[in-house]
């Protein structure tokens, strides 16, 4: 047997390193078993977080769009199926007052995170002072709460997809016929940030139609002002194809069924905003965006996921809860849902 | 000459590489879906592992002889998925007066049964449940299609159903855990629907009566939202809105534990609303597309509870008869428990 070949005989200060080394790995051992416990442990740890919503008033809807707050809180109730949070809900009542009172009761009950829903920025300001002091974390959707992160609506962008669709479709469609653009809805609702909505819908319109002339008609939130006001354009513009803008569904509904009534349907392709179920819907649900109405003249609409906000915000508060870093602002990703799409964007389950 | 004939040639080639556009994009369904562990031409799917010995040693579930049915009525106004419907009609003419045939007065009667086949408690096929156009093994689904039925992957192809079942009662889970919420409309106690049923809470179930899944098994789930079913037509909308079911996560699980099928007392076994907005029925797709494990919707399972529960003994012989249906992508079904 070659000797070079065997391995040495352990000597004293040999053996003495190896049993330091093995209780080296013995106590290694334990505390990574202990560490995955810790880790497990902190997987497993139930947070509270607190949703104060916008409003549940019935019936009143949300962000300029035919969602309702009702809604926005079963997306929560959903959405938290799939994390170690128990939920506490909250309706802001659209109220200074009781957006307080619930924050002041969030704080009693030591919750880990408050999401606020509020479109007051002053009492923003008061709710982000209180949470502060309670070292409480907020996360703010669509109006700011000082230092916490905001989920928001972009508003400008939702309107420039909507109006770039309508001018893609006119310079692919009507190539030198003549043709306008109108903007139709509560164009001047500040509080819903309309303004930034037609805004973007007037730079999309002139994208592919630079020379495109843009008629204002507003409604003053009511979608039975459509019809007249609609009928006095078509009127004064016989035989000119009609690019519309709607700020929202109710009034692009109301929209086709003006130029259905002048004759003049053939003569207009309308975009909505929001994408609520009054415009989309099911297997046995068909609205007006569906795979089975493809030749509509409501070519879309532009998703505004209101019923998606928990699915949207509980993953970057679950970031939050677990210290890590989070964007300042992030934005709703709005999408133009059409006939092609609207399955894919919203796969039906409805039996009804 | 022979140039003008290679050009037309090459020309007609372009031609119809251009017009076959279809043709070209086809999905490559080995990338959208696995492969069949019992090789490239099964269209058999998990009845496979309904073996000889797996239906003996199911066979050992009979010590009673007691049948509990396990299948909800069918006809006219139960609960149905979408546009699906039923409508029976009678037919009865030699009950007319002077009708009847022969010396010995004979008369007969016979059914029109119109309905889609996934009505009431019923099985998902094979060719049920796709992604894009591929469905289970592989199968590029749009070559295999007539305007009549399917031509590869029909219930003809099943084999036997003969194995344990095994209840899990998930209403006892929730309320052991103090997790249990109902709904109002149950007039017994139900999961409330969106209700996420995990591979823990399976585990949970089959803890509860000292039972472990084996290859072959059929799980039956007990949520009590077929609760709502019973009481058709009153409650057939909130049946409908929604149910408690299995989530991903136990979908995928019960893919590893080699069972032959699912079923629950709820229309489509999964959780809806499911655990992501944008999937849908993403656990038909993992049981039936990938794994070739049926699903079973509309079972009966309260009385197999209520059995379990006064025995402590949640395993049965599981007694299902499927039609030979030539190219059918599911049918109704009878089941019975066997004790």
């Amino acid at each position: 047997m070659d000797r070079a070949a065997q391995p040495p005989a352990p000597r004293k200060g040999r053996r003495r390193v190896c049993l330091w080394a093995g209780l080296a790995s013995c106590v290694l051992l334990t505390w990574l078993a202990g560490g995955r416990a810790l880790v497990a442990g902190a997987q497993e740890r139930r947070y509270t977080v607190a949703f104060a919503n916008l409003t549940e008033e019935p019936g009143a809807t949300l962000e300029g769009t035919g969602f309702t707050g009702r809604e926005v809180r079963e997306s929560f109730a959903l959405a938290v199926r799939r994390y170690p949070i128990d939920l506490v809900v909250y309706d802001n009542h659209r109220d200074a007052q009781k957006a307080l009172a619930n924050v002041e009761d969030a704080i009693k009950r030591k919750v880990d995170l408050y999401i606020q829903y509020l479109d007051d920025p002053a009492t923003n300001v008061k709710i982000g002072q209180s949470l502060r002091a309670a070292r409480i974390r907020a996360l703010a959707i669509n109006t700011p709460v000082p230092d916490a992160p905001l989920y928001t609506l972009d508003n400008r962008a939702a309107g420039r997809i909507a109006g770039e669709a309508l001018s893609e479709y006119g310079a692919k469609n009507w190539r030198g016929l003549p043709t306008i653009g109108v903007l139709v809805g509560n164009l001047r609702a500040q509080e819903h940030r309309i303004p930034d909505r037609a805004q973007g819908a007037s730079e999309g319109l002139k994208r592919h139609l630079p020379a495109l002339k843009i008629t204002p008609l507003e409604t003053q939130g009511n979608p039975a002002q459509v019809a007249p006001l609609l009928a006095k354009v078509l009127a004064t513009h016989p035989g000119t194809k009609v690019l519309i803008a709607a700020m929202d569904d109710a009034s692009a509904l109301a929209a086709k069924s003006a130029l259905d009534s002048a004759g003049r349907l053939a003569d207009g392709a309308v975009v909505g905003q929001g994408v609520d179920r009054t415009v989309h819907g099911g297997m046995n649900d068909r609205k007006e965006i569906d795979p089975s109405n493809r030749g509509s003249i409501v070519i879309g609409s532009v998703a505004f996921y209101l019923d998606r906000y928990g699915y949207e915000t509980l993953p970057i508060a679950m970031r939050m809860l677990r210290g890590e870093t989070v964007a300042p602002r992030t934005v709703t990703q709005h999408r133009l849902i059409t006939a092609a799409n609207v399955f894919i964007e919203y796969p039906p389950y409805d039996m009804n | 000459m022979r140039r003008k004939s290679l050009f037309v040639v090459i020309v007609m080639l372009v031609a119809l590489i251009a017009s076959a556009p279809a043709v070209l994009a086809q999905t490559d369904c080995k990338t959208v879906v696995p492969p069949s562990p019992w090789g490239p031409n099964d269209q058999t799917g998990a009845t496979n592992r309904v073996t000889s010995a797996v239906t003996k040693a199911a066979a050992a579930e009979i010590q009673e002889g007691k049948v509990v049915v396990m299948s909800y009525p069918l006809g006219d106004g139960i609960p149905l998925f979408g546009t699906r419907f039923t409508k029976t009609i009678l037919t009865a003419t030699t009950l007319a007066p002077g009708a009847a045939l022969g010396e010995n007065q004979l008369t007969y009667m016979e059914d029109t049964w119109l309905s889609q086949s996934h009505v009431g408690t019923h099985l998902d096929g094979m060719g049920h449940i796709g992604r894009k156009d591929c469905y289970y093994n592989q199968t590029p689904m749009g070559k295999f299609i007539t305007q009549n039925n399917m031509t590869k992957l029909g219930l003809e192809h099943l084999k036997s159903f003969a194995t344990r079942g095994v209840l899990v009662d998930m209403v006892k889970v929730y309320q052991a855990a103090g997790k249990f919420k109902g709904n109002a409309a149950c007039k017994k106690p139900c999961l409330e629907k969106g209700t996420v049923i995990t591979k823990a809470d399976i585990e949970a179930g089959l803890k509860m009566y000292n039972v472990t899944l084996r290859e072959g098994d059929i799980l039956i789930v007990h949520t009590g939202w077929g609760n709502l079913f019973e009481q058709y037509p009153a409650q057939n909308a909130v049946y409908n809105s929604g149910e408690p079911g299995i989530g991903k996560e136990a979908g995928k699980w019960l893919v590893t534990q080699k069972i032959v099928a699912v079923g629950s007392d709820s229309w489509g076994v999964e959780v809806i609303p499911g655990e992501d907005p944008k999937e849908a029925f993403i656990v038909h797709n993992i049981l039936l597309t990938d794994a070739g494990i049926h699903i079973i919707e509309n079972v009966r399972t309260d009385l197999m509870a209520e059995e379990a529960d006064r025995t402590k003994r949640a395993t049965f012989f599981f007694s299902m008869t499927v039609p030979k249906a030539v190219g059918l992508t599911g049918n109704f079904v009878a089941i019975e428990g066997i004790r």
